[in-house]
């Protein structure tokens, strides 16, 4: 559905995308993460047609942003980092015009009725856009991305301004929009990313350090074998018991609970519950540890630095 | 372009500037029609074609000003520029906007032939003629002015290079009209704006001196959909 290739996009001398390419499939919906000015909304704005790559090329739906930029633009539905309302319109007569402009063909009324049923718009449709709190411009940036259903949606920091509240009624809004539709949305809220993408980029410096499973980046690239276990007895007592451990490399104890790491690939498990067992020392608690999609972030990034 | 169009035109009315502009128009008109008709019985009211001509220099670049810049600064050219229609035809929307609104403006001045009619008999040609080419002027005043307008982020920056070129279209053959140098003055002459309206006032419609309009306004259209466009590769 979105296909980026070598893409390259310099502002005077300083290149904010370093050639960076992937794909994304149908129904996908996929989190672009970065620090700011990592080159994420660079990115989405030449996949809309917005800007124009220095370099490389991209493609929607088979059709490419420049030299289709028409066909291209047809498939998209664009909520840019600062939602592109006309202060002087109310959110009726703004969902109004972008049909039009994006000359949509779904009946218009039973259209525009349903977008803002899903987004939560349908009791300020009166009002004018410049009276409505962040939350609700925000809401009304999104709509605007929602007509004329198209089959891809890039969105830009989409739950920026909302409480939290709204933010899981957008977040699965998005997941049920992404059941049928290409989504990409960009993000530095990393549990934004775990809640709704099924899959990762992550962008540092104008370069792809990731692109995985979400799952996939948080256990594997993770790169370490982590538990945590909670045992009733002397700490000092325990550390040694389960540094005895088959398998198990290191012991740390940390506010009550102990994190051993363990080698790589080794289930330790049954080893640690029989150890503590036969020591005594009963086990309250025990679960491999996640690495947070953070300390990934953290650490992927930072290493983009370093090169 | 008809959904910029309609969304352009409502602008201009709901943020006010439509209504000042027609408001102002008015009563620059007025006061010159009651000065010379009133005042010194004046029977012909063509000289206000004149004034309407010079008056515009100083409205429609205030009137166009924000017709870009607005966009830029609220970063709503990211919903058009990213919608499926060319830019050109963004252009072309705003342009006939503003068109619309200035001959909403004209259309106020409709009652000094009127009178003329009621108590003379003036040539109806003439009349006619130069509303058709006060109309054709507007529309390469517009398109100046929204080329400025799409230059800057500035209001105020855009509305003084608008009236500043303006000027300059207009006053080009007074300023090189005493030169030695006969191509200079020729070439002065055959791009002011003046010397292209003279014709229409005394009534001659000649069919170089629409094109001189149409192609002014055609070029600067030209320009702002360029400088539009060039702007995603900055």
């Amino acid at each position: 559905m979105i296909k980026i290739t070598n893409l390259t996009k310099r502002y005077g001398p300083k290149e904010a995308v370093r050639g960076i390419s992937f794909e994304v499939k149908k129904g996908e919906i996929v989190g672009f993460l970065g620090p700011n000015g990592a080159g994420k909304s660079t990115t989405m704005n030449v996949l809309t047609g917005y800007l124009s790559a220095s370099g490389g090329s991209a493609s929607i739906a088979g059709f490419d942003v420049l030299d289709d930029a028409i066909e291209a633009r047809r498939h998209i539905g664009y909520l840019p980092e600062q939602p592109p309302l006309y202060f002087d319109m109310t959110v009726d007569e703004y969902l109004n015009f972008v049909y039009e402009l994006k000359s949509a063909k779904q009946p218009r009324n039973r259209h525009l009725d349903h977008i803002c049923e899903l987004v939560g718009l349908s009791h300020v449709r009166r009002r004018l856009i410049r009276n409505l709190s962040k939350g609700y411009k925000q809401r009304v940036g999104i709509a605007q991305a929602l007509v004329g259903d198209p089959d891809v949606l890039i969105l830009d920091e989409p739950t920026v301004g909302l409480d939290p509240n709204q933010i899981v009624e957008i977040r699965n809004l998005i997941k049920n929009l992404g059941e049928t539709r290409t989504v990409i949305l960009s993000t530095h809220i990393i549990p934004e990313v775990a809640a709704v993408c099924e899959r990762v980029i992550v962008i540092n410096d104008g370069l792809i350090v990731a692109d995985d499973k979400t799952e996939n980046l948080m256990h594997n690239i993770g790169g370490e074998n982590k538990f945590s276990a909670q045992v009733d007895g002397d700490p000092a007592k325990i550390v040694d018991v389960l540094r005895g451990v088959e398998g198990v490399t290191d012991v740390a104890y940390d506010n009550g609970s102990f994190i051993l790491t363990a080698d790589e690939g080794a289930d330790i498990r049954k080893n640690v519950f029989y150890a503590a067992a036969e020591a005594d020392l009963p086990l309250l608690s025990f679960a491999p540890v996640d690495v947070s999609l953070e300390a990934v972030f953290a650490r992927l990034t930072k290493k983009g630095e370093e090169k | 372009m008809t959904a910029i169009y309609k969304r352009e035109l409502r602008s201009y009315f709901t943020g006010g500037i439509g209504y000042v502009y027609c408001a102002v128009f008015a009563l620059v008109m007025n006061i010159v029609y009651c000065m010379n008709s009133i005042g010194y019985y004046q029977s012909g009211f063509l000289y206000i074609f004149n004034i309407m001509l010079i008056a515009m220099i100083l409205l429609i670049p205030v009137m166009t000003m924000r017709i870009w810049s607005e966009e830029k600064k609220q970063k709503t050219d990211q919903l058009l520029l990213t919608a499926p229609v060319t830019t050109m035809q963004i252009v072309l929307g705003k342009f006939w906007a503003a068109m619309t609104v200035f001959i909403i403006s004209l259309a106020l001045t409709l009652v000094y032939p009127l009178l003329a009619y009621l108590y003379g008999t003036p040539e109806p040609a003439i009349t006619i003629g130069n509303y058709v080419a006060i109309i054709l002027a507007a529309g390469a005043y517009i398109a100046i002015s929204q080329f400025m307008s799409s230059l800057t982020e500035s209001q105020i920056v855009s509305a003084l290079l608008s009236m500043l070129t303006l000027s300059m279209f207009f006053f080009l053959n007074l300023i090189f009209t005493n030169t030695d140098i006969d191509f200079i003055s020729k070439i002065a002459s055959f791009l002011s704006i003046i010397t292209r309206y003279v014709n229409f006032y005394r009534g001659i419609f000649s069919f170089s001196d629409v094109v001189y309009f149409i192609s002014l306004t055609a070029v600067f259209l030209f320009f702002t959909s360029r400088v539009i466009e060039k702007r995603r590769w900055s």
